[in-house]
């Protein structure tokens, strides 16, 4: 069954003055359990493909679908909820909240879904011991390096239980061994808890890794490859 | 609780800029009291000097005598005024007068002056210038011709000094113009020059046989002042006496000073402008530095967003944020106020190198510093909503960011 479903989603960045195509006419379904790479060329669109599909951008034109419902129709914060029960992000920047320990940062999510502070405690603690956090749980995110930040990113995008996780760049601040860790997290996530994954990427690393390669040239789908 | 947290957390991200806010509203709490304080001691002192010297809580008269100062129009029955002001359990102390006004003339010149005949025991006990203004000589001594006590301004116009003779001349009760010859024997300076440079006491006795020309007046007056014990009971008491006195005036220090009575009601309102006055200035200083947080936090504010905080909350944070800023400044500044005011009420400040500018608007040469307990409240509640009004814009901004541009900006 497809968790993503897109029908000839174009994106066109102003359409008054300079009209920007950015993507023309992308259609496209991943299924529940994928570990897919979009990739490109910078200025291929698949950062747009990501926001669009992740509900922070809306289509100019065509459809999205997520989890069986069409977010295009939503309203901003009919889509900031959807967001926060569906959709997990890590972005290339962390961008974790700077003010709150690595628990608190994977707590939080949580505690806009209003559960209960036990299990969102039992479930933070948990979840970074998956990434392999036990012993930073109480860190503030500058004391932590650039990999573990975005290990805390990997839980706090799984604490809400999305339906899949985006990823946008999401190894392109880390060195080599922080890559290959982070990557083997969330490979493992999807074969043992059959995470969905997105990512955008120019890495080869961690292209290598994908299940599904979806390649964009000038915001249409070039090729969509499924490996073994 | 987590908001909370944040926002709390948030402020400390800068704390020189925090700092800089938080010494700001702090001093400007700081300086509002210190103003009020200064404002309501300078009142109080006028307020509290022109009924120790003068006006007394309460005063009693013949009705037609407050609107024009005629001599015919003395209390009918001085004996049973003295008798029910002698029973009335709140009253301190009384002074029957005699008041007319005439002319005082010296080689030098002639000036206008209200002449106040009293018994000098009488009026050492409601007035505080028999004694506690005295510059020279004594207060109306015991002696064979006519003794006058003069304010020291007054006795500078007229080129007197202590034991010069001056003339004083009036109309008397039949309306003929009377003349006297009184001897200086005393001089006083209360502080407030208008009211030395026009007032003369006398013996009552002396200016009764003058105005009625002979001694059959002698008990004779046109006014009792009345001191009470508790100057919060004078509209009570005055009430009390208006009822076992129908067909006399008696009016409390309010109705015979409007000026005094103003600046009483103008206690209440003064802080409340110093107040509004600084916190108006504050509030650009507060948005300033709070859209300087949201402005540096596009990406954060755009991630909050992203993975589900809605636009409520974070409208919320900046609002807390910018609360929890006037709730560490505002105690400060209290307390630096209440400590200001405490420290300077009870030692005063010393006005002397402006003492003759305040002297001739009756205003005295210590001040001592009083800011009533409301206030504090006022100020307090002042920042809160200070803080949230200065947050408003911010936060505002705060919540029209779009998250995937937000999520854009370096």
């Amino acid at each position: 069954m497809a968790v993503i479903s897109t029908q000839g989603v174009e994106k066109i960045y102003n359409p008054g003055k300079i009209p920007v195509k950015a993507l023309k006419g992308v259609s496209l379904e991943i299924a529940e359990g994928e570990f897919t790479a979009i990739v490109g060329p910078s200025g291929s669109g698949k950062t747009t493909l990501l926001n669009i599909i992740g509900g922070l951008d809306r289509p100019t034109a065509g459809y999205v679908e997520v989890g069986g419902v069409d977010i295009s129709g939503l309203s901003d914060n009919q889509l900031i909820d959807f967001r926060k029960d569906h959709i997990g992000f890590v972005f290339q920047a962390y961008n974790l909240i700077p003010v709150l320990t690595a628990r608190e940062n994977v707590a939080f999510v949580m505690l806009l879904q209003h559960r209960s502070a036990q299990e969102r405690n039992a479930r933070a603690e948990s979840l970074l011991a998956a990434v392999g956090l036990s012993d930073k749980m109480d860190k503030r995110p500058a004391e932590l390096s650039g990999g573990q930040q975005q290990r805390v990113a990997v839980a706090r995008a799984l604490a809400s239980k999305p339906s899949f996780i985006l990823a946008d760049e999401p190894t392109a601040n880390l060195d080599s061994a922080s890559t290959a860790n982070l990557l083997d997290i969330m490979y493992r996530l999807n074969q043992e808890e059959h995470i969905t994954f997105v990512f955008s990427t120019h890495d080869q690393r961690v292209i290598d890794r994908a299940k599904r390669v979806v390649t964009l040239v000038d915001g249409k789908i070039d090729r969509d490859e499924v490996r073994g | 609780m987590m908001i909370w947290i944040m926002a709390w957390r948030n402020i400390w991200r800068s704390p020189t800029r925090s700092g800089v806010v938080i010494a700001a509203i702090a001093l400007g709490v700081w300086a509002a009291l210190a103003l009020t304080g200064f404002a309501t001691g300078m009142m109080k002192s006028y307020v509290k000097s022109a009924i120790e010297q003068s006006v007394s809580h309460i005063q009693i008269h013949e009705p037609g005598f407050t609107e024009d100062y005629e001599a015919k129009y003395t209390l009918p029955d001085v004996a049973i005024v003295a008798q029910v002001l002698d029973t009335t359990v709140e009253v301190q102390a009384y002074s029957l007068r005699t008041v007319v006004s005439g002319m005082a003339a010296s080689g030098q010149g002639a000036r206008g002056v209200m002449v106040k005949g009293v018994d000098p025991e009488q009026e050492a006990a409601v007035s505080t210038i028999p004694e506690g203004a005295l510059t020279a000589g004594e207060f109306l001594p015991e002696m064979r011709g006519n003794a006058a006590f003069m304010g020291s301004a007054l006795a500078q116009k007229l080129g007197l000094k202590e034991r010069s003779k001056f003339v004083l001349t009036f109309q008397d009760e039949h309306l003929e113009i009377t003349s006297a010859a009184f001897r200086v024997m005393g001089l006083f300076d209360s502080g407030n020059t208008p009211y030395d440079e026009a007032t003369l006491y006398v013996r009552r006795s002396d200016l009764n046989r003058l105005l009625q020309g002979g001694p059959e007046g002698a008990g004779q007056a046109h006014e009792a002042a009345v001191l009470l014990k508790d100057v919060g009971a004078a509209d009570q008491v005055a009430g009390q006496l208006r009822a076992v006195l129908p067909n006399l005036d008696v009016q409390t220090y309010r109705e015979i000073a409007p000026d005094l009575e103003l600046y009483e009601s103008q206690l209440q309102n003064v802080s409340l402008i110093y107040l509004a006055v600084i916190l108006l200035a504050l509030v650009f200083g507060i948005i300033n530095t709070m859209l300087m947080a949201v402005l540096e936090r596009v990406r954060e504010l755009g991630m909050l967003m992203a993975i589900g905080m809605n636009r409520g909350r974070v409208f919320a944070m900046i609002v807390l944020e910018t609360l929890a800023l006037g709730l560490l400044a505002a105690p400060a500044g209290l307390v630096l106020g209440y400590l200001t005011v405490s420290y300077v009420g009870k030692y005063g400040i010393d006005m002397s190198g402006y003492s003759e500018g305040m002297a001739s608007y009756g205003l005295a040469q210590v001040i001592y510093f009083e800011v009533p307990l409301a206030a504090y409240w006022q100020m307090g509640a002042g920042v809160f909503v200070t803080a949230v009004l200065a947050s408003l814009y911010p936060a505002w901004k705060a919540i029209r960011l779009q998250p995937v541009e937000a999520l854009r900006a370096v």
